[in-house]
Order: structure tokens, then C-alpha cells, then sequence
């Protein structure tokens, strides 16, 4: 488990600029291109937005604090579940947040207030006026894509991992350790999605140092570290029988799962960051230094989302497209000098893999992640 | 006494409170209409000029230095067009950074990482310049350039004493941002980091706490981490020193080197635990100067002429000739000048012996290195009195270009023509 990513948070929508609201907006444009926008003054009296009706789309709200001690924050609400809000906002100060809201009932919440609810509705679908029909298009078949990807690398991950927990289960260290890698290698590859699932992440790919109380520890390194460090399997048929139920967990969850473009352009940077802050770092694989697979496959799996989206991109920014091809090749590239065979994997023994050689490595995914972290905003419309 | 306790962390918090809101308030009324931070009166160095600012320009008192290293791998007219790209980004940015405006770009698409990083945003640029150089090794076969080296740029010679970490040397392209505000200095070196991603990686990099010299006579010339006042004999502004000594002229064999300037920069760590259990004297005869009026041990003021025949009672040489002024002075080594522009650093504690890891980052600039910083840094290297108590152990030489003169220019523009 590394960050915690939730899959709403991913989208374009929900993205506040509360640390812009602290200070000046710097070109000018307070919102994100054509958001509607709605202000709303804080009194005692209660937190009236203006106007009370917009049509769904992206929303930029504007709250103003004129005189109220009592009444410093507003939160907007959907089904009394908090979707935006800004805070501390004592008398003469205002912030902004943005949102891309869908059609339906809202509330304006201002606490302390007389009145401390007041309705706020959202009329009609998303404005797509922008997107040529093309892009849509291309954009509708890349997250069809995306999601049918992640449904057949959980599909290969569930086998590979039955076949490793079947020899941790049978006591068998030296066949387990061959297994290890192989089998993480479906999960690393769509890592930002099983993290979006709560607890589910880190009950199967935790590090020793991410959970409060060892004895509750489970998941692939749980095993990793029964296997290199402790050289016993005792007690560890208790955590592969956990790990195949979880992994049918995830299963069930991808069938249903509906992705945006922007998440899959976002997710593959997010797979980048988790290579440059976990893998090249040595921690996630710390006790089987097979850290190299995991590299791999958290680069394939984001390329296969970019992929994806490289139809539409090639309409919207086509220079952008190619210099993101061109850095994902650097990676490859650079990953190449690193072939082996170790434990059942491609590559070398990732302790065997030098402070500059690793410099290396961080240079190439950061030249890569850089550009990729421009494809989202070219993929919303 | 409760009560009264409790009253006045009552009254401290609701005045912090005010103090909050007063700062914030201050924040929201300085954008205008537009919301783009109005720029706070003066205190703007300009980025346009025939010469790069940064060089003679009053010495700020903050430094975030970078080494970039260039990671092409095509053809040279390739890796010349990617040199060439990455130099007018960094040069719009420049400008824009300088004038206090954020780095090109959008700033609030809620769906794209903003252009600017952000932390500067709200803050005058405090004298911000931002001066390029290029190192030899830009020079080599990668870019085609080899031609368009010039003499000056020669490689340093190993000194003695020397003890360099290739990590923290050279480099394909320096930066050297100077600013009154560390935040500001500091933001100008990791954007243009940003900007250059794919193209180039910083390949070391030292930030400066506090000036260590001063590059105009209304400056108070500060101190270096000895206590000792530095740069009380630098060249201060006068124009004809520094035609002399600081801009390269018609001499070069590099016409696009015209109007620029060499660029030597030099870790030097100091001995501070050894060095602050020296006794005063001793201290003095190093430096060859009284520590806190600044004076020459010859007598006078700080900024009189040292004597350097001038005897102490005993009959020995009242400024030592193995101190430091005497052994970097201008009258002992044929009238050659420097322009130094050094800073005080610290990071932190050097990790196998735990001491203070501190010094000066020396910077200085000149016409040609090969006849000023390699001949004094030689002789310095083989007698000064100060060896006992530092070491050298980062250097690096860079070629400055001159200036940009219009808003279609960028850095190095006449090298790549």
C-alpha cells in the first residue's frame, strides 16, 4: 500500500483551488475554462448562493465573508455528504473552490447560521460542446478499453497468485520464492484501481512499516518477508488463504468499475510516482529485491492507459502525444541494461543495481511523468 | 493568577486571530481586479541589457545555485535544436520570474499540474536575477560545439589540496539565482528544473544563507562564517575595473563571448570546530586583518590600502606574507582583480564525523580565468595561511554569455547561431 488514492478523487471534478484562494489567482482566469460561477456571502443570517440554479458542468464557488464572527465556512452537500468546502474564512476574507457537478439537489451549508441550509440545484447533463465528436468518441472506446484491461490482468493475476499461495500453503520456500514476483506482477500493473477499493490495497500489498500492528499485517509482503527474511512459511497458510479472498474481492469490484479519461491519464502518472517513490527506492520489495518487476510492470500498465488514450490525444495535442511515447520508450530503454534472471523474473537482483544506475532510472521516469502529467486536462474537454 | 493566566492567552490568541486575518486581508487587497499580484514598488533587477545582470548587480543576500547536465542522446543538430528549445523557455521564464510574474503558462485548468510551482506566488521578486553559464563540457561532441569553445574556458587545473566530489561539480549549464528572498531564489531554480525535465537534470546544486562579499561601495561588506568582513577590496562598481577585469572584450577568440563573462565557483568547506578554538591573533594573522573593525594589520581603517612593508614591533611583517589579503592582493600579484560574489552556506552536519558542514560558496567572476582565478588559486592553494582551515570540495567553470536585449532573445542565442 503506498498512497491512498480513492477513485473520486481521481476525476477532473473534484478538484478544489483552495491554496489559490489564499492568495492571488495568477492569470487571471479565476475557474477552470467556461465554469459557471456561483457566490456566496456568508452573514449571520445564513449563506445564499447566487444564483441558486446552474446547469452541471464545472462550478467555481466563490464564498465572501463581509461581516459574520459567527459564520466563517460553507460546505456544498450532495445527499448530506460534504463535495466541497472552504474553510476559516473570518470577516473580509473569501475563497474559491471549483467542482464539476452533476445534475441534482444540493445544499449550501453554512454551520452557526440561522438559516444553515439553503437548496442549490444542478439542471441538465454535462456541456460536451466543446469535445469534437471524434474525441468523444476516441475517449468513450479508451475507457471501454481500459476497463476490459484491468478485468483481464485481474483475470491473470488470480491463477498466478493461486499458484503461489498453493506452494506457500504446502510449506515449499524455495518453489514460493519463484512464484513471488510473477505473480504480483498483474497487481502492480493496475495499482492506482485496486487502490481506489478502501481497505483492499492494504490488506494485499502493505509494507511492514505502513501498518499500525504487525500482528494484523497480511498481503504479498507479509509472505515476501516469511520467504527472504524469516526463511519459514509457519502461520503463513492463514495469509495466502486471505490473499486469494481478497484477490476474488478485487474481481468482483473491476467488473463493475467505470473509469474517466482523465483517471486513466492520472492513474498511469500515479504509477510513475509509485515507481519513483517505492521501487527505485528499494522499499517495496525490500526482503526479495525484485523491486525491477514491479518497476515494469507499474510502467506497463500506465503506457497501456495511455495508450489508450493516444487516439484522442493525437487529435487534441499531438505534440504532447508523441513526446509521451518518446519518454515511455526512454524508460524501457533504460530499464534494458538491467536484464536477467532472477527468482523467476526478467531482471536482476535489484540490490545489485548501483546508486547512479538508480539516479538513472528516477531521470528517465521523471522526464516521462513530467509531459504525462499534461495529457489529463487534454483528455476533459 | 488563574484567571489572569487564562485572560491573557485569551487576548494573545484573539490577537493572533487579528494578525491572521490583517496578513490575509493584505494578501487579497494587493491583486487587482484581474487577480494578478500587483508588483510591490521597486526592488526589481532588469532582466534585458547588453550584459547579464547577476554579475555586477548589488549583491543579494540570498543564493540557489543549480548545475544541469544536458541528457540528449541524437544527432548533434538534433541535441543543438533541444539546447536551443530548452534556452528560450528558460530565458521567457527568466524574464517572466525576474519582473515577479509566475512562469508561462496556465496556472488554474483544474485538470492540469498549474505552470508555476507556486511558492513565490504573492512575493516581489526581491532583486531576483537569474544568470546563465556554460561549462566545458557543453563544449564536446554531443552539441557540435566544439569550435565555438573559448580559450578562457579551459579546465581548471588541479590545485593543491583539492579534494573534489565529482557530485557536487560541473555541469553541462549553471544557474546562479540571487535574491533577497531565499524563496524566491530557490523557486527560480527548481522551475527552471521543471521546465527543462527530459532535456536536462540538475546535477548538484548549493543554496547560499548570506552574502559573503559585497559588489557595490554602498553596500556594509558582510561576513563570512570566520567572523572576518569579506570582500572589503572587491571591485565595487568602478566601470573601468571592471572593463579590465570582469567583461570579456575584443581580446576573445569567441565573438559571442563579447560583453559575457567567466564564471568560477567553488566549494569550500571550513574547518569550523578547529578554526573557532584558534586564538584571536592567530585568527587575525590569517586574514591578515583585525576581525572586528575590518582594518589591515598595518593600521588604519578597513578600507585604507594595506602597508605591506609596514613592521610590527617585534620586526616581522606586520600582515603576514602567508595570510590571505596578502597572498590574494592585487599589489602582490601584478594588479590582477576578481569580482567575487560569495556566499555563506551550511547543509546540515557532515554525517561521518559529525561536525558542521558549512563554508563559503565562492563565486567570482572575470575576463579570463586562465590569468586571474588560476593564478591566484595557485599561489592561495601552495601558502595561504587559511589552508589549515579549509578545503575545497566542489569547482566549477562556466561561460557566461552576454545579455538579452529584446523580448524575442534568448540566452546563448549568438553561440547557436
Amino acid at each position: 500500500m503506498r498512497r491512498t488514492l480513492t477513485a473520486a478523487a481521481v476525476p477532473a471534478g473534484l478538484l478544489a483551488v483552495g491554496l489559490l484562494a489564499t492568495g492571488c489567482q495568477q492569470s487571471g482566469k479565476a475557474d477552470p475554462k467556461g465554469a459557471n460561477r456561483v457566490s456566496v456571502t456568508l452573514t449571520d443570517d445564513g449563506c445564499r448562493p447566487s444564483p441558486a440554479k446552474v446547469g452541471a458542468g464545472p462550478v467555481t464557488f466563490t464564498i465572501t465573508n463581509k461581516d459574520s464572527a459567527k459564520v466563517r465556512e460553507a460546505e456544498l452537500l450532495r445527499n448530506g455528504v460534504i463535495v466541497g468546502e472552504k474553510e476559516n474564512l473570518t470577516p473580509g476574507l473569501s475563497g474559491t473552490f471549483s467542482l464539476n457537478l452533476k445534475a441534482g439537489k444540493y445544499q449550501m451549508y453554512c454551520p452557526n447560521a440561522k438559516t444553515e441550509k439553503t437548496d442549490f440545484t444542478v439542471t441538465g447533463t454535462a456541456a460536451d460542446s466543446t469535445q469534437d465528436p471524434a474525441v468523444r468518441k476516441a475517449l468513450s472506446a479508451a475507457t471501454t478499453g481500459y476497463h476490459d484491461y484491468v478485468v483481464s490482468e485481474v483475470d491473470l493475476l488470480l491463477p498466478a497468485t493461486k499458484k503461489f499461495t498453493d506452494a506457500v500453503r504446502a510449506g515449499d520456500v524455495a518453489k514460493a520464492k519463484t512464484l513471488y514476483a510473477a505473480a504480483r506482477y498483474h497487481y502492480e500493473t493496475i495499482e492506482p484501481v485496486a487502490e481506489s477499493f478502501g481497505d483492499l490495497d492494504p490488506d494485499v500489498d502493505a509494507r511492514a512499516n505502513d501498518v499500525t500492528d504487525p500482528k494484523s499485517w497480511t498481503g504479498f509482503h507479509r509472505i515476501e518477508k516469511a520467504l527472504w527474511q524469516d526463511r519459514s512459511l509457519a502461520g503463513m497458510a492463514t495469509v495466502a488463504n486471505k490473499l486469494d479472498a481478497d484477490l476474488l474481492r478485487l474481481k468482483a469490484l473491476v467488473a463493475k468499475q467505470k473509469y474517466q479519461p482523465a483517471q486513466l491519464a492520472n492513474g498511469a502518472t500515479e504509477l510513475l510516482n509509485e515507481v519513483a517513490s517505492s521501487k527505485i527506492t528499494g522499499e517495496e520489495d525490500r526482503y526479495s529485491h525484485t523491486d525491477l518487476t514491479d518497476f515494469e510492470a507499474n510502467v506497463t500498465g500506465g503506457r497501456k492507459a495511455f495508450d489508450l488514450l493516444k487516439p484522442a490525444l493525437d487529435k487534441t495535442d499531438p505534440a504532447l502525444a508523441s513526446k509521451v511515447d518518446e519518454a515511455y520508450d526512454g524508460v524501457f530503454a533504460a530499464l534494458k541494461p538491467h536484464a536477467g534472471t532472477y527468482s523467476g523474473t526478467t531482471f536482476v537482483d535489484y540490490s545489485t543495481v548501483g546508486e547512479a544506475q538508480r539516479r538513472t532510472l528516477t531521470q528517465k521516469v521523471d522526464a516521462l511523468a513530467e509531459p504525462l502529467s499534461q495529457v489529463a486536462a487534454k483528455v476533459t474537454g | 493568577m488563574v484567571d489572569r493566566v487564562r485572560t491573557s492567552r485569551r487576548g494573545l490568541l484573539g490577537l493572533g486571530t487579528a494578525a491572521v486575518a490583517g496578513t490575509a486581508a493584505a494578501t487579497l487587497s494587493a491583486c487587482d481586479s484581474k487577480g494578478s499580484p500587483r508588483s510591490a514598488p521597486a526592488a526589481t533587477v532588469a532582466f534585458h541589457g547588453s550584459r547579464q545582470a547577476g554579475i555586477v548587480t548589488a549583491q543579494q543576500d540570498r543564493l540557489a545555485f543549480a548545475a544541469y547536465d544536458l541528457t540528449v542522446s541524437g544527432s548533434p543538430a538534433e541535441n543543438r535544436d533541444a539546447l536551443r528549445e530548452l534556452l528560450k523557455t528558460w530565458t521567457a521564464a527568466a524574464r517572466a520570474m525576474t519582473e515577479g510574474k509566475p512562469v508561462p503558462g496556465d496556472n488554474d485548468i483544474g485538470a492540469a499540474p498549474p505552470a508555476d510551482t507556486g511558492e513565490a506566488f504573492g512575493t516581489p521578486p526581491a532583486n531576483l536575477t537569474i544568470t546563465i553559464g556554460f561549462g566545458p563540457s557543453l563544449f564536446d561532441k554531443r552539441f557540435g560545439l566544439a569550435d565555438k569553445r573559448p580559450a578562457a574556458l579551459a579546465d581548471l587545473p588541479h590545485f593543491a589540496r583539492d579534494n573534489l566530489d565529482a557530485t557536487r561539480s560541473g555541469g553541462d549549464i549553471a544557474i546562479q539565482a540571487c535574491s533577497d528572498d531565499p524563496m524566491v531564489a530557490f523557486h527560480a531554480i527548481r522551475n527552471l528544473a521543471r521546465l527543462g525535465r527530459g532535456t536536462v537534470v540538475m546535477r548538484w546544486s548549493q543554496l547560499g544563507f548570506g552574502r559573503a562579499a559585497s559588489t557595490s561601495d554602498k553596500q556594509e561588506t558582510p561576513r563570512n562564517l570566520f567572523g572576518f568582513k569579506d570582500g572589503t577590496r572587491n571591485i565595487h562598481g568602478d566601470p573601468k575595473q571592471l572593463d579590465n577585469w570582469v567583461w570579456v572584450g575584443k581580446e576573445t577568440d569567441q565573438k559571442w563571448m563579447r560583453n559575457g563573462s567567466y564564471l568560477v565557483a567553488r566549494r569550500i568547506q571550513m574547518r569550523i570546530e578547529a578554526w573557532d578554538r584558534d586564538f584571536l591573533t592567530d585568527q587575525q594573522n590569517v586574514f591578515g586583518r583585525h576581525k572586528y573593525t575590518g582594518a589591515p594589520l598595518s593600521g588604519g581603517n578597513e578600507f585604507d590600502a594595506p602597508n605591506f612593508h609596514a613592521r610590527a614591533a617585534d620586526g616581522s611583517a606586520a600582515i603576514p606574507p602567508t595570510s590571505h589579503m596578502a597572498l590574494a592582493a592585487h599589489e602582490n600579484n601584478g594588479g590582477v582583480r576578481i569580482l567575487r560574489r560569495a556566499y555563506n552556506y551550511t547543509d546540515g552536519v557532515i554525517a561521518s564525523s559529525g561536525e558542521l558542514d558549512a563554508g563559503l560558496f565562492f563565486l567570482c567572476y572575470q575576463r579570463d580565468p586562465r590569468t586571474q582565478f588560476v593564478a591566484l588559486q595557485h599561489k592561495l592553494s601552495r601558502s595561504d595561511a587559511l589552508n589549515e582551515y579549509i578545503q575545497h570540495v566542489g569547482s566549477g567553470l562556466y561561460a557566461c554569455p552576454p545579455g538579452v536585449t529584446s523580448d524575442s532573445g534568448y540566452w546563448g542565442e549568438d553561440l547557436l547561431a
